[in-house]
């Protein structure tokens, strides 16, 4: 029994709980906030640059089977997706189209 | 978008449904689709480890961060220390804080209790973020609660049921594939982040992230270059729109 609950108990403590805590955190924190402080839009901005960070360090340090594909891919993807998102009008669906039919293709022919 | 039309202001309890099904089909055209497909990839990485099936659906329904538990199978499988993991783990979700706080400004009503808002605080991901942050602004406060649960709720759902797929299916994906899904991720976070610029300094938020970044890594390391891109990147923009406002306002 203890067997079987074991990898429910180290997802909870070890993932959940460290994600948790800032999601927990800024809940508290927003509290003491005012809604109109300039607090919230510094904020936004650190999220905003956190989270292009995100992209670059997930495209630049590759896990999985993505770092197969050549880094002439990943990053060709990327900048497919945007400027496609950009010419279609701010699509999302045309960016992350382009980006993937690009990404699938660079390692579909660069994989013996 | 949000298509109700409430005969009053006052029929609060009908507009609440009719709100959250807008959030459900705003998630149903696209980014509960991405997200769900993103979490495909935690499904093998948990069989690999050895973790049932149902402990790998409830990664999905409680951790609710796909980068979080690709580190967690991930690093179990590598042979990782439980405290250093966490670790590890903590701060791969540090982006949480800013993220969620963003959410409550718009979220957060006068006797909202803390429980409701915790729970809020839960279903908060990028891409939840992203469409939020361009969708709750033009929308009246009452609608916004109801909303928001519904667009997480069906991403979560949707989600749970795709990493329980990708747990089945381990080993059937063909390479290109299975790099094409670890792909969505940054793809649609590229798309949704930029989908939410406005002005000159959020343009300029989302390029320093991109560029400080390796910098970050090279002085700071692995564990807090994010941390030092977010805050760095962050904050320049954000002198910048101050002086910008600042500036317009002594024109007029």
């Amino acid at each position: 029994m203890i067997e079987m609950l074991a990898p429910y108990a180290l997802m909870l403590v070890i993932a959940a709980v460290p994600t948790g805590i800032w999601r927990a955190g800024a809940v508290v924190l927003s509290r003491s906030i005012s809604s109109q402080s300039l607090v919230f839009e510094w904020v936004r901005f650190v999220a905003t640059a956190l989270l292009a960070g995100v992209v670059a360090k997930l495209l630049a340090n590759p896990s999985g089977a993505l770092a197969l594909a050549p880094d002439w891919g990943r990053l060709g993807a990327v900048v497919a997706a945007f400027a496609a998102f950009m010419a279609f009008r701010r699509s999302v669906f045309a960016g992350v189209l382009t980006g993937e039919t690009i990404l699938i293709l660079s390692v579909y022919f660069t994989q013996p | 978008m949000s298509s109700i039309t409430p005969s009053s202001d006052d029929e609060i309890a009908g507009n609440h449904w009719g709100a959250a099904f807008d959030g459900i089909k705003d998630a149903l055209r696209l980014p509960a689709w991405v997200v769900a497909a993103a979490l495909i990839g935690v499904g093998p990485l948990a069989q690999a480890v050895g973790h049932p099936i149902g402990a790998a659906m409830a990664s999905t329904v409680f951790v609710w961060a796909g980068p979080a538990q690709v580190l967690f199978y991930g690093g179990l499988g590598a042979g990782m220390a439980y405290p250093a993991l966490a670790f590890v783990i903590g701060l791969s979700s540090m982006r949480f804080l800013p993220m969620t706080m963003t959410i409550m400004q718009m979220l957060r009503r006068p006797k909202q209790s803390i429980l409701t808002q915790f729970a809020i605080a839960h279903f908060v991901t990028v891409t939840v973020w992203a469409e939020c942050l361009r969708r709750l602004p033009d929308m009246r406060e009452v609608d916004r609660v109801p909303y928001f649960f519904g667009f997480g709720i069906t991403c979560l759902v949707l989600s749970t049921f795709t990493t329980a797929f990708g747990y089945v299916l381990a080993g059937a994906v063909p390479t290109h594939f299975a790099a094409g899904l670890l792909f969505l991720t940054p793809v649609f976070f590229t798309c949704s982040i930029c989908a939410g610029a406005r002005d000159m300094p959020d343009w300029l938020a989302i390029g320093m992230g991109a560029v400080l970044e390796p910098l970050a890594l090279h002085v700071a390391g692995p564990e807090f270059d994010l941390l030092v891109t977010g805050l760095v990147g962050g904050t320049v923009a954000f002198m910048i729109k101050m002086n910008r406002r600042r500036t317009t306002g002594t024109l007029r």
